[in-house]
């Protein structure tokens, strides 16, 4: 019991030894790593658009009708909207939602090329595979994932100021002062940090999964799969820990 | 050459390989042969390192293979040329790409030189104007083709090719193995072939070893694997029909 848990860590930690060695050529990790730019980060950005659009407009709703007591100033709706997309929407919900996405798109792409022998065919001709495959997508994926972050909140944003001109829950003025109220410009800085660490965990978790992937088609749905459990379930638990260590 | 000594590997109480010791001459085609399950690829895979053995030595020119070091074994392997039995092109490089791709890592040449490279390989294995398809565009043979393209780029001193006409009709296994002899014969390259096909082991076979149960219990060439006095070498050669019909089963 204590050896299937313990193992895959271990096997983990070597894996990420091999992938973070040093690229043979630099020029290749380069254009490798705009190539899955494109693929991992600009490929998200109408998923998490639309989703930020619409949970903007929806906490708008949501926060209104919790607030119905006069004495509560309406320009709390846009504050406490603000404060929970860029806490914990922009970050936490938005990598739950790319762990599917992208965590099932390299799990999937780097297994069908270890069950296809191409990623044995790479070694053979002395080329490090896992840095070749994986460097470009983790080193993508953590530094350029809080562009998203900051995306998601912008949207976010925005959505909730549509609802509020298209109906008449709360002025627009009152909405935009909210969101300007008493900013904190850390937490701007701890999501996107959040963000970081959850795409990190996200590709290198996933292409771990994908690279030891075995079992012909099943075997890559399977690790598949897997990637998206296991790095749901850290995403959450780093998340409290974060918190617990940036905030408090 | 490529020397093996001793060589043992087991999946847990099932020995694969037992006792495994040979060696693989330059310029020759050594081909590995026996039936499914006999422990061919298994061998293989340790040739190329894809495994490790259990216990025995392999030797790449005077230097073992397990004293290598991550550097050394990286340079050894771009002297190293692998046919895969499922070709194992890279899904995501056109035909050009594939070829050129050992040489965007391991060469400084310029794009055109490494293009004229590619091509001239190319032009070798007669895949023309398929420069710019995919893996997925082209045909079982032109994979394979395609496959000694890529790995003959570098020059190799070594080329692997593991079950090369699996899935290939008559016609373009022989010129497969025809292809792959020419090469062999052209560069003085130690090609190791793994084959249960008895049409290529009678075509191009100039050192053929027999593995049955993990052991190797004969050692020849074409010529003489029809008169073999090996029991277990006779059953194998006697289930091809014209094999059968010349040592007279």
């Amino acid at each position: 019991m204590i050896k299937r848990f313990i193992e895959p860590i271990g096997r983990y930690c070597l894996f990420l030894k091999m992938v973070f060695r040093r690229p043979e050529k630099w020029g290749i990790f380069w254009r490798q790593f705009v190539l899955e730019t494109d693929k991992l980060i600009l490929s998200s950005i109408v998923i998490v658009g639309v989703i930020s659009v619409f949970i903007g407009g929806v906490l708008v709703i949501q926060t209104a009708s919790n607030m119905s007591n006069p004495v509560l100033d309406r320009m709390l709706v846009g504050y406490m909207v603000r404060e929970t997309l860029v806490l914990e929407f922009c970050s936490t919900v938005v990598a739950l939602i790319l762990a599917g996405k992208m965590g099932s798109n390299i799990a999937s792409e780097i297994g069908s090329m270890r069950i296809s022998g191409q990623i044995d065919a790479m070694d053979m001709m002395g080329v490090n595979s896992a840095g070749f495959l994986v460097l470009p997508k983790v080193m993508s994926a953590t530094f350029l994932s809080p562009l998203l972050m900051l995306f998601s909140f912008a949207l976010g944003l925005l959505g909730g100021w549509c609802v509020v001109e298209m109906t008449d829950i709360i002025p627009a003025a009152k909405y935009i002062s909210g969101i300007k109220y008493a900013y904190n410009g850390f937490y701007v800085f701890y999501s996107g940090f959040k963000m970081s660490l959850f795409c990190f965990l996200i590709s290198s978790i996933s292409a771990y999964n994908g690279y030891y992937a075995d079992g012909g088609s099943l075997g890559v749905g399977a690790s598949s799969t897997r990637s998206i459990v296991v790095t749901s379930i850290l995403i959450l638990l780093f998340d409290l820990i974060v918190t617990q260590l940036m905030l408090y | 050459m490529i020397k093996v000594e001793h060589l043992s590997k087991s999946f847990g109480d099932f020995n694969v390989l037992k006792d495994i010791s040979t060696d693989f001459r330059p310029g020759m085609c050594n081909m590995i042969i026996g039936a499914s399950g006999s422990g061919k690829t298994v061998l293989l895979k340790n040739l190329i390192g894809l495994m490790e053995p259990d216990s025995g030595e392999i030797w790449y020119g005077g230097k073992r293979l397990s004293e290598m070091g991550y550097e050394e074994k990286s340079s050894l392997r771009q002297n190293i040329g692998v046919l895969f039995q499922g070709s194992a092109l890279f899904d995501f490089e056109t035909v050009l790409g594939n070829v050129m791709f050992p040489m965007n890592f391991f060469t400084d040449w310029s794009m055109e030189q490494k293009m004229e490279r590619a091509r001239f390989c190319l032009d070798r294995v007669n895949v023309k104007n398929a420069d710019d398809k995919y893996p997925s565009e082209l045909s079982g043979g032109m994979q394979k083709r395609v496959g000694i393209a890529r790995a003959i780029a570098m020059n190799p001193e070594y080329l692997f090719c593991d079950e090369p006409n699996s899935g290939l009709d008559p016609y373009t296994s022989g010129l497969i193995d025809k292809l792959i002899h020419g090469i062999t014969r052209e560069y003085g390259i130690t090609t190791v072939i793994n084959t249960h096909d008895m049409n290529s082991i009678l075509e191009i076979g100039d050192r053929i070893e027999f593995i049955y149960e993990g052991r190797i219990l004969w050692e020849g060439d074409r010529h003489s694997i029809l008169g073999t006095d090996c029991q277990e070498l006779r059953t194998f050669v006697g289930a091809n029909v014209l094999a059968r019909r010349i040592i007279g089963g």
